[in-house]
């Protein structure tokens, strides 16, 4: 199969690819670019475990081609939070015990991402809602809702300090 | 000992965690080597049928591939646990709809794919035996016609199509009967579930020039993986080499050989590594899942509500070949007792050949079914004699000092105050606060499984301390437990603890994942390793100091004395220079349960040893037109003995809780013609976020006389009472009584619908 060269932006490096048209975001991310951070499971967009962030915005990247990527900024959980120290999220799941065997946890940190950038207060429920595309099994998902509330908590409290404005938040990342 | 603990008993995050978080963490899928394969496996199209021929050849011509292999090509073995009846290919006919018949390798997972496909496989079709009736019926085809020949541990009762018959006779259940004042007959039936594990089976083998393979999988129990692997290649265990990088879930669908046999077989004839990963059709269709069960109880009680005698059956239908169903058929029969003092039973568990895929071994093997038969039944008969079913449960649970159903003595028996904690939690006193509410319990009993660990634990000459060991992290935290109990009695901190685990090549040797042994066994080899490393500090402390040993205690990473002090990092660097370094082995085996052999029979697990005990009460509303059933609340007492650190225990409960209401309501296999109609995640339904409500945990703590610090195995029992505590608070809120799980929506309003005709 002729195959394509591709340029994909993945936690703000650029990336050559040289790959048939028809592979999967998935599968470019974990076995070109050895970002196995990103999970594989169901493979049909069941079970979320592939979540990464495409503009923002949580996708499964098992049903995403890789060739309709370029020109997007694709963020795995390896771009999240930096040598500086965790995102928040990630820090709060530890703080909350939200994690056991963990193969779902980068899935549910990026799914938790992309809803807290557009909704910084959320109850519960709401929480609960955002996350239900991606299935845990270890830990009957409570300590994750506490995680995300946390997390969520201690963003606004950030963003407070720093003197943001809550609606610029909201805004600024549709 | 002092009862104040810095390490063990506080809640500190695991010691995995931030790996976990970063996706830094690898586990067995995303394990990969240079040059690396993929294999593929062909399965059957057919339940049961005759293979006619299988033609590889355009398979073998197709671009990139590089071995294929049928059973011609491997060593004709019958491998399994109690019962060895399963081989790597199926050789002449097929049993399942799934069984593996061929594999390939080839440079991609897409190729492989292609390959498969193009294996052409002709079946003549043979009758098959699609339920446990059909497998039963008198004149039932047999599944496998050389039963006769199989190698089976000896104490095994097999007759054709069953593949063990366990059983526990105590005292006379005819006296029994002619005690009682009524006597109850009911008749239940359980659904095939899966595990539901995210990640799912893998395995990488790669062969060295010397003939020694390494397998990286996402195993249970690796010991057991390399033994099965060795009998397998007819090669010898010191052959094979297993290392489980990570694993992501397994809750017992990760014990026996998945797909590490095929890796392997495949790495040897393509001379390259190869990887296999299974995928969900294949998890659905093909794997160790929960048996379905039939189960009929009879259980005779006095007007005033004791229970004189109990007499009960429960049949596993094990599918094609026998898994784990001899074992789980034997446990079953101390769950069938149910944590109650009778005087009278006769109980019996069967594991069943069908044309089906081969079940294994589940969270609480046995567990949820028989305990929603028991505790439906305990709360149908309470209604018949007019009595709260709370008091029913009091006036006939085992206390301390009471004696278990093959005659263990029970100790640390928390059963009581699980029961009155939970029904105090989730207001008992008012059991139908309104129209289409109500509330329900259920309790029960489990096992800490046995076995052996063996650790190694090393002083690093900064002061940090190795844990060199045999387990698997399966998810638990249990490692993280164990740590806390070596950092405890090491006077370290628990980010000083280093892991290494699960390589049967360089770790000590461990029983394995499962049966809710982990903290349990490898926290007393800590301890046994830590008495022996603690000599050994001393001594050479003592030396450096000039002190004796008995005046020196280990105290903040330091050996301390009167007045004088010495790191421990310093400690090991001078045993570095002297004495090869600081290190010690430990070893635990839980003592054998003693119990009344001539009350068993055919039995593999005959007692449940430091047995946990636990109740679980539900506040539901059922919607009288769809069905729909809404949880308020949900509580869990759990008898943990001592809770090594709280907040994974409350994880464990939750998670267990979780996966109960999934079998509970939603979860089936549903099989038609010996075909699964649901293999995939959206018709196969598995809990959401918005499915599970929030669960309240009671921690009881009765300290085991065995256990680290009191614990007992904690990770199994949250799995075992959801479906019997939903039943019985849906039968309280609307009095449907659902006697089949799962206990769905829909049954529940046809249920309704008939009442209305009625």
């Amino acid at each position: 199969m002729t195959k394509v060269a591709l340029t994909l932006t993945v936690n703000g490096e650029l990336h050559e690819v040289l790959t048939e048209p028809h592979r999967s975001l998935l599968d470019v991310l974990r076995t070109d670019l050895g970002l196995t951070g990103t999970k594989e499971n169901c493979l049909e967009a069941e079970c979320g475990v592939c979540t990464v962030l495409v503009d923002g915005a949580a996708v499964n990247s098992c049903i995403l081609l890789a060739a309709e990527c370029p020109g997007r900024a694709i963020t795995t959980i390896e771009g999240l939070g930096g040598p500086d120290g965790l995102h928040p999220l990630q820090q709060a799941f530890i703080d909350h015990g939200a994690v056991q065997c963990g193969y779902c946890i980068p899935g549910m940190i990026l799914s938790a991402k992309a809803f807290l950038d557009e909704h910084p207060a959320p109850t519960e429920a709401e929480v609960r809602e955002a996350l239900a595309g991606n299935l845990c099994r270890c830990t009957g998902y409570q300590k994750i809702a506490d995680a995300v509330l946390a997390a969520a908590r201690r963003l606004m409290a950030d963003r407070g300090a720093s003197g943001e404005a809550l609606h610029g938040a909201r805004s600024s990342s549709g | 000992m002092t009862t104040e603990t810095r390490v063990v008993g506080k809640s500190l995050p695991r010691l995995d965690a931030s790996g976990k978080v970063t996706g830094t963490a690898v586990y067995a899928a995303d394990f990969a080597l240079p040059g690396m394969l993929w294999g593929k496996i062909v399965r059957s199209s057919e339940p049961h049928a005759r293979i006619a021929r299988i033609d590889t050849e355009r398979a073998r011509r197709m671009p990139g591939v590089r071995a294929v292999l049928t059973a011609a090509d491997v060593p004709d073995v019958r491998y399994g646990g109690a019962l060895k009846d399963e081989t790597v290919f199926a050789r002449d006919k097929v049993r399942y709809v799934g069984q593996p018949v061929a594999a390939v390798a080839a440079v991609t997972a897409e190729a492989a794919e292609a390959a498969a496909a193009a294996v052409e496989v002709s079946y003549e079709p043979l009758p098959p035996v699609l339920d446990l009736a059909a497998a039963l019926a008198p004149g039932a085809p047999l599944v496998h016609e050389d039963w006769r020949t199989y190698t089976a541990i000896p104490i095994l009762h097999r007759d054709g199509n069953v593949c063990n018959r366990a059983r526990i006779v105590t005292g006379d259940v005819e006296r029994g009967w002619a005690e009682a004042d009524r006597v109850f007959a009911h008749r239940f039936t359980t659904a095939m579930v899966h595990q539901g594990y995210t990640e799912p089976r893998a395995a990488v083998a790669a062969w060295d020039s010397a003939g020694q393979v390494t397998v990286w999988s996402n195993t249970q129990l690796p010991f057991e993986i390399q033994n099965t692997l060795a009998e397998i290649l007819q090669v010898l265990p010191g052959c094979v080499r297993v290392i489980v990088p990570g694993i992501g879930g397994g809750f017992g669908g990760k014990l026996r050989v998945g797909v590490e046999h095929f890796a392997v077989l495949l790495a040897r004839k393509a001379g390259r590594p190869v990887k296999v990963l299974t995928t969900s059709e294949e998890e659905l269709t093909a794997a160790y899942p929960r048996q379905g069960t039939l189960i009929e109880l009879k259980t005779g009680v006095t007007r005033d509500g004791r229970i004189t005698a109990k007499e009960g059956r429960i049949w596993f239908d094990t599918g094609a070949f026998a898994g784990s169903g001899p074992g789980v058929a034997s446990v079953a029969t101390l769950v069938l007792a149910g944590p109650y003092r009778i005087p009278n039973l006769f109980l019996e568990g069967y594991a069943v050949y069908t044309n089906k895929t081969n079940c294994g071994s589940y969270r609480a093997p046995s567990g949820p079914q028989a305990n929603f038969a028991v505790e439906s039944q305990m709360d149908m008969i309470a209604d018949a004699l007019g009595l709260d079913p709370l008091e029913f449960r009091l006036r006939n649970i085992v206390r301390e000092g009471d004696e278990g159903p093959t005659g263990q003595t029970l100790t640390a028996v928390g059963l009581e105050e699980c029961l009155l904690r939970a029904a105090k939690a989730i207001g008992w006193e008012n059991r139908k606060p309104g129209p289409w509410r109500g509330k329900g319990l259920a309790c029960g009993w489990w096992t800490t499984t046995g076995g052996s660990s063996g650790v190694y634990v090393k002083i690093n000459p900064d002061g940090t301390v190795g844990l060199n060991t045999g387990a698997v992290e399966i998810g638990t935290a249990a490692l993280t437990g164990a740590a806390q109990i070596l950092a405890e009695e090491l006077g370290v901190n628990l980010a000083d603890i280093h892991v290494v685990s699960a390589d049967t090549f360089a770790t000590p040797f461990d029983f394995g994942a499962q049966g809710s042994r982990t903290a349990f066994a490898v926290g007393n080899a800590c301890r046994a390793a830590v008495a022996e490393l603690k000599r050994k500090i001393l001594a050479q402390a003592a030396a450096h100091l000039r002190v004796e040993p008995e005046a020196l205690a280990l105290r903040d990473r330091h050996v301390v004395a009167d007045g004088t002090r010495v790191s421990l990092g310093e400690v090991a660097r001078l045993s570095q220079l002297s004495g090869g370094g600081l290190i010690a082995h430990g070893t635990f085996i839980a003592p054998p349960t003693p119990y009344d052999a001539k009350r068993v029979e055919a039995h593999v697990y005959p007692a449940f040893h430091s047995p946990s005990f636990h109740a679980h009460a539900v506040d539901l509303s059922v919607d009288p037109e769809t069905g729909d059933i809404t949880i308020h609340r949900y509580v869990v007492a759990q008898d943990v003995g001592f809770a090594v650190n709280p907040t994974y225990i409350e994880g464990q409960i939750e998670g267990g809780v979780a996966q109960g209401l999934g079998q509970a309501l939603s979860e089936e296999i549903v099989y038609a013609g010996g075909r699964v109609l649901n293999a995939n995640l959206t018709d196969y339904k598995m809990p959401t976020t918005v499915d599970v409500p929030r669960v309240e945990s009671i921690l009881v703590q009765h300290p085991s006389q065995v256990g680290p610090y009191g614990a007992k195995g904690v990770g199994e029992p949250p799995n075992i009472e959801p479906p019997a505590a939903l039943a019985n608070a849906v039968a309280a809120a609307s009095e449907v009584r659902v006697m089949t799980l799962p206990l769905t929506a829909e049954k529940i309003a046809l249920a309704l619908r008939g009442r209305e005709r009625a």
